[in-house]
Protein backbone atom coordinates (compact mmCIF):
# COMPACT_ATOMS: atom_id res chain seq x y z
CA UNK A 1 0.00 0.00 0.00
CA UNK A 2 1.35 3.60 -0.85
CA UNK A 3 2.81 5.27 2.35
CA UNK A 4 0.42 8.21 3.90
CA UNK A 5 2.12 11.18 3.93
CA UNK A 6 1.23 14.43 5.84
CA UNK A 7 3.52 17.91 4.75
CA UNK A 8 3.54 20.71 7.59
CA UNK A 9 5.70 23.79 6.04
CA UNK A 10 3.80 27.76 6.19
CA UNK A 11 5.11 27.99 2.37
CA UNK A 12 3.07 27.24 -0.22
CA UNK A 13 6.03 27.05 -2.23
CA UNK A 14 7.46 24.28 -0.27
CA UNK A 15 4.29 22.59 0.59
CA UNK A 16 3.85 21.93 -3.73
CA UNK A 17 7.46 20.91 -4.32
CA UNK A 18 7.48 18.44 -1.31
CA UNK A 19 4.25 16.90 -2.76
CA UNK A 20 5.26 16.63 -6.45
CA UNK A 21 8.16 14.79 -5.31
CA UNK A 22 6.69 12.47 -3.18
CA UNK A 23 3.50 12.10 -5.52
CA UNK A 24 5.95 11.53 -8.25
CA UNK A 25 7.63 8.52 -6.77
CA UNK A 26 4.26 7.32 -6.07
CA UNK A 27 3.74 8.28 -2.29
CA UNK A 28 0.12 9.79 -1.10
CA UNK A 29 0.03 13.17 0.52
CA UNK A 30 -3.07 13.00 2.59
CA UNK A 31 -2.79 16.05 4.16
CA UNK A 32 -1.07 19.18 3.97
CA UNK A 33 -0.54 21.86 7.41
CA UNK A 34 1.04 25.58 7.49
CA UNK A 35 2.26 25.24 10.72
CA UNK A 36 2.67 23.39 13.52
CA UNK A 37 -1.00 23.49 15.35
CA UNK A 38 -2.78 22.68 11.99
CA UNK A 39 -0.33 19.63 11.97
CA UNK A 40 -1.18 18.65 15.18
CA UNK A 41 -4.90 18.60 14.49
CA UNK A 42 -4.36 17.23 11.06
CA UNK A 43 -2.04 14.68 12.21
CA UNK A 44 -5.00 13.49 14.22
CA UNK A 45 -7.73 13.08 11.89
CA UNK A 46 -5.15 11.66 9.61
CA UNK A 47 -3.04 9.69 11.12
CA UNK A 48 -0.23 9.49 8.56
CA UNK A 49 2.67 6.70 8.03
CA UNK A 50 5.09 9.64 8.31
CA UNK A 51 5.53 13.30 8.74
CA UNK A 52 7.40 16.44 7.37
CA UNK A 53 7.95 19.12 9.70
CA UNK A 54 9.41 22.47 8.57
CA UNK A 55 10.07 24.43 11.91
CA UNK A 56 10.36 28.32 11.49
CA UNK A 57 6.72 28.88 11.14
CA UNK A 58 3.72 31.05 12.31
CA UNK A 59 1.39 30.20 15.13
CA UNK A 60 3.55 27.09 16.89
CA UNK A 61 6.51 26.30 15.62
CA UNK A 62 7.70 22.59 14.02
CA UNK A 63 10.08 21.36 17.60
CA UNK A 64 6.72 22.34 19.29
CA UNK A 65 4.56 20.40 17.25
CA UNK A 66 7.05 17.40 16.98
CA UNK A 67 6.63 17.37 20.64
CA UNK A 68 2.58 17.34 20.87
CA UNK A 69 2.08 14.75 17.93
CA UNK A 70 4.62 12.27 19.77
CA UNK A 71 2.97 12.84 23.09
CA UNK A 72 -0.34 12.13 21.64
CA UNK A 73 1.45 9.15 19.49
CA UNK A 74 5.00 7.68 20.45
CA UNK A 75 5.00 5.90 17.30
CA UNK A 76 4.59 8.96 15.27
CA UNK A 77 7.52 8.91 12.72
CA UNK A 78 8.31 12.77 11.77
CA UNK A 79 10.86 14.14 9.69
CA UNK A 80 11.99 17.71 10.25
CA UNK A 81 12.69 19.66 7.04
CA UNK A 82 14.01 23.21 7.52
CA UNK A 83 16.57 25.89 6.95
CA UNK A 84 17.61 25.91 10.15
CA UNK A 85 20.57 23.65 10.53
CA UNK A 86 22.09 24.49 14.38
CA UNK A 87 23.62 21.39 16.26
CA UNK A 88 21.61 22.17 18.62
CA UNK A 89 18.35 21.85 16.43
CA UNK A 90 18.99 18.97 15.35
CA UNK A 91 19.80 17.32 18.66
CA UNK A 92 16.56 18.95 20.38
CA UNK A 93 14.78 17.63 17.34
CA UNK A 94 16.03 13.91 17.45
CA UNK A 95 16.03 14.06 21.54
CA UNK A 96 12.12 14.70 20.79
CA UNK A 97 12.07 11.54 18.77
CA UNK A 98 12.47 13.15 15.04
CA UNK A 99 13.62 9.99 12.56
CA UNK A 100 15.25 12.53 10.26
CA UNK A 101 17.03 16.10 9.33
CA UNK A 102 16.79 17.86 5.93
CA UNK A 103 18.56 20.79 5.42
CA UNK A 104 17.07 23.10 3.05
CA UNK A 105 17.75 23.64 0.19
CA UNK A 106 17.81 20.19 -0.54
CA UNK A 107 18.17 17.42 -3.93
CA UNK A 108 14.49 15.26 -4.28
CA UNK A 109 16.41 12.39 -3.69
CA UNK A 110 17.28 13.39 -0.18
CA UNK A 111 13.40 13.55 0.33
CA UNK A 112 12.61 9.93 -0.93
CA UNK A 113 15.97 8.65 0.66
CA UNK A 114 13.90 9.71 4.34
CA UNK A 115 10.68 8.20 3.01
CA UNK A 116 12.32 4.64 2.29
CA UNK A 117 14.54 5.09 5.68
CA UNK A 118 11.61 5.85 8.08
CA UNK A 119 8.42 5.03 6.65
CA UNK B 1 27.64 46.31 13.33
CA UNK B 2 30.29 43.74 12.56
CA UNK B 3 31.29 42.86 9.08
CA UNK B 4 31.59 39.18 10.47
CA UNK B 5 27.77 39.15 11.02
CA UNK B 6 26.80 39.94 7.54
CA UNK B 7 29.30 37.82 5.72
CA UNK B 8 27.68 34.33 6.59
CA UNK B 9 24.32 35.80 4.94
CA UNK B 10 26.55 36.81 1.64
CA UNK B 11 27.79 32.86 1.74
CA UNK B 12 24.55 31.77 2.09
CA UNK B 13 22.65 33.72 -0.71
CA UNK B 14 25.98 32.76 -3.30
CA UNK B 15 25.24 29.14 -2.11
CA UNK B 16 21.58 29.33 -1.97
CA UNK B 17 21.48 30.80 -5.22
CA UNK B 18 23.54 28.31 -6.87
CA UNK B 19 21.29 25.05 -5.65
CA UNK B 20 17.96 26.69 -6.16
CA UNK B 21 18.54 29.11 -9.27
CA UNK B 22 21.45 28.04 -11.11
CA UNK B 23 23.18 31.45 -11.22
CA UNK B 24 26.39 32.80 -9.20
CA UNK B 25 26.01 36.16 -7.88
CA UNK B 26 28.60 38.59 -7.91
CA UNK B 27 29.29 40.15 -4.10
CA UNK B 28 29.44 44.36 -4.72
CA UNK B 29 30.74 46.67 -2.05
CA UNK B 30 29.68 46.74 1.46
CA UNK B 31 27.94 50.11 2.57
CA UNK B 32 26.49 50.64 5.87
CA UNK B 33 23.23 52.28 6.82
CA UNK B 34 21.84 54.11 10.28
CA UNK B 35 18.68 52.47 10.10
CA UNK B 36 17.09 49.26 8.69
CA UNK B 37 15.50 50.86 5.45
CA UNK B 38 14.60 49.90 2.11
CA UNK B 39 14.35 51.41 -0.99
CA UNK B 40 13.51 48.62 -2.65
CA UNK B 41 10.12 47.04 -4.35
CA UNK B 42 10.04 43.71 -3.34
CA UNK B 43 11.44 42.88 0.24
CA UNK B 44 11.86 39.30 2.28
CA UNK B 45 11.99 40.64 5.95
CA UNK B 46 13.00 38.27 8.79
CA UNK B 47 13.24 38.70 12.50
CA UNK B 48 15.79 37.30 14.55
CA UNK B 49 16.09 36.83 18.27
CA UNK B 50 18.92 35.52 20.61
CA UNK B 51 22.01 36.27 21.50
CA UNK B 52 21.62 39.03 18.11
CA UNK B 53 18.84 40.67 17.93
CA UNK B 54 17.30 42.32 14.62
CA UNK B 55 16.34 42.07 10.94
CA UNK B 56 17.44 40.82 7.69
CA UNK B 57 15.71 42.28 4.91
CA UNK B 58 16.17 40.80 1.08
CA UNK B 59 15.22 43.18 -1.54
CA UNK B 60 15.17 43.73 -5.24
CA UNK B 61 12.93 44.71 -8.15
CA UNK B 62 9.61 43.01 -8.97
CA UNK B 63 11.14 42.19 -12.20
CA UNK B 64 13.91 40.07 -10.48
CA UNK B 65 11.16 38.86 -7.87
CA UNK B 66 9.25 37.55 -11.38
CA UNK B 67 12.53 36.35 -12.61
CA UNK B 68 13.44 34.22 -9.75
CA UNK B 69 10.10 33.18 -8.90
CA UNK B 70 9.64 31.83 -12.57
CA UNK B 71 12.95 30.39 -12.14
CA UNK B 72 11.78 28.48 -8.68
CA UNK B 73 8.12 27.20 -9.96
CA UNK B 74 10.38 26.11 -13.21
CA UNK B 75 7.25 27.67 -15.28
CA UNK B 76 6.83 31.76 -16.29
CA UNK B 77 4.60 33.10 -13.67
CA UNK B 78 1.88 35.83 -15.21
CA UNK B 79 0.68 37.04 -11.99
CA UNK B 80 3.24 37.41 -8.90
CA UNK B 81 0.20 35.10 -6.85
CA UNK B 82 0.48 33.18 -3.12
CA UNK B 83 2.92 30.24 -4.95
CA UNK B 84 5.10 33.17 -6.21
CA UNK B 85 5.27 34.89 -2.97
CA UNK B 86 5.98 32.00 -1.11
CA UNK B 87 8.61 31.02 -3.16
CA UNK B 88 10.44 34.45 -2.81
CA UNK B 89 10.21 34.29 0.91
CA UNK B 90 11.23 30.76 1.51
CA UNK B 91 14.10 31.78 -0.88
CA UNK B 92 14.97 34.42 1.97
CA UNK B 93 14.14 31.52 4.60
CA UNK B 94 17.01 29.46 3.36
CA UNK B 95 19.19 32.25 3.40
CA UNK B 96 19.00 33.24 6.71
CA UNK B 97 19.10 29.71 8.46
CA UNK B 98 21.95 28.74 6.48
CA UNK B 99 23.68 32.19 7.48
CA UNK B 100 22.05 31.52 11.10
CA UNK B 101 23.68 28.05 11.11
CA UNK B 102 27.28 29.35 10.08
CA UNK B 103 27.08 31.91 13.14
CA UNK B 104 25.85 28.97 15.56
CA UNK B 105 28.99 26.65 14.58
CA UNK B 106 30.74 30.00 15.74
CA UNK B 107 28.64 29.98 18.74
CA UNK B 108 26.26 32.90 18.15
CA UNK B 109 23.16 31.44 18.28
CA UNK B 110 20.11 32.92 17.01
CA UNK B 111 16.15 31.76 16.29
CA UNK B 112 14.82 33.37 13.34
CA UNK B 113 10.97 34.31 12.39
CA UNK B 114 9.31 33.17 9.68
CA UNK B 115 9.55 35.79 6.06
CA UNK B 116 7.10 37.99 5.45
CA UNK B 117 7.22 39.77 1.63
CA UNK B 118 6.52 43.31 1.82
CA UNK B 119 6.10 45.00 -1.40
CA UNK B 120 6.59 48.70 -2.06
CA UNK B 121 9.54 51.49 -1.83
CA UNK B 122 10.86 53.09 0.75
CA UNK B 123 9.47 51.02 3.33
CA UNK B 124 10.95 51.54 7.05
CA UNK B 125 11.04 47.98 8.42
CA UNK B 126 11.49 49.65 11.90
CA UNK B 127 11.35 52.28 14.17
CA UNK B 128 14.13 50.81 16.25
CA UNK B 129 17.58 52.77 14.97
CA UNK B 130 19.62 49.53 14.28
CA UNK B 131 23.10 49.98 12.20
CA UNK B 132 22.70 48.32 9.45
CA UNK B 133 25.09 46.55 6.57
CA UNK B 134 24.27 46.17 3.12
CA UNK B 135 25.86 44.39 0.17
CA UNK B 136 24.27 44.25 -3.13
CA UNK B 137 25.01 41.27 -5.29
CA UNK B 138 24.62 40.81 -9.06
CA UNK B 139 22.97 38.31 -10.85
CA UNK B 140 21.96 37.60 -14.18
CA UNK B 141 18.04 37.35 -12.97
CA UNK B 142 18.57 40.83 -11.57
CA UNK B 143 20.53 42.95 -8.81
CA UNK B 144 19.20 41.39 -5.00
CA UNK B 145 20.32 43.53 -2.08
CA UNK B 146 20.94 42.14 1.59
CA UNK B 147 20.60 44.21 4.63
CA UNK B 148 21.95 43.12 8.09
CA UNK B 149 20.67 44.86 11.03
CA UNK B 150 21.92 43.35 13.88
CA UNK B 151 22.67 44.20 17.72
CA UNK B 152 23.84 41.84 20.53
CA UNK B 153 21.82 41.35 23.00
CA UNK B 154 22.46 43.80 26.02
CA UNK B 155 23.48 40.99 28.60
MG1 LIG C 1 9.05 27.88 7.26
Amino acid sequence: MAKRIMITDDALFMRVTLKNILTQHGYEVVAEASNGREAVELYEQHKPDLVFMDITMPEMDGLQALKEIRARDPNAKVVMCTAMGQKQMVVEAIQAGAKDFIVKPFQPERIIEAVQKVA
Amino acid sequence: MKAEYINPFVGAAVNVFQMMLGVTPQRGQLSARKGIFTSQQCNIVLGVTGQLEGQIIIGMSVFTADKIASKMLGTTIRTFDELAASAIAELGNMISGAALTELASKGINCNLSPPSLIRGTNVRISTLEIPTLVVPLQTELGDVEINVGLMERAK
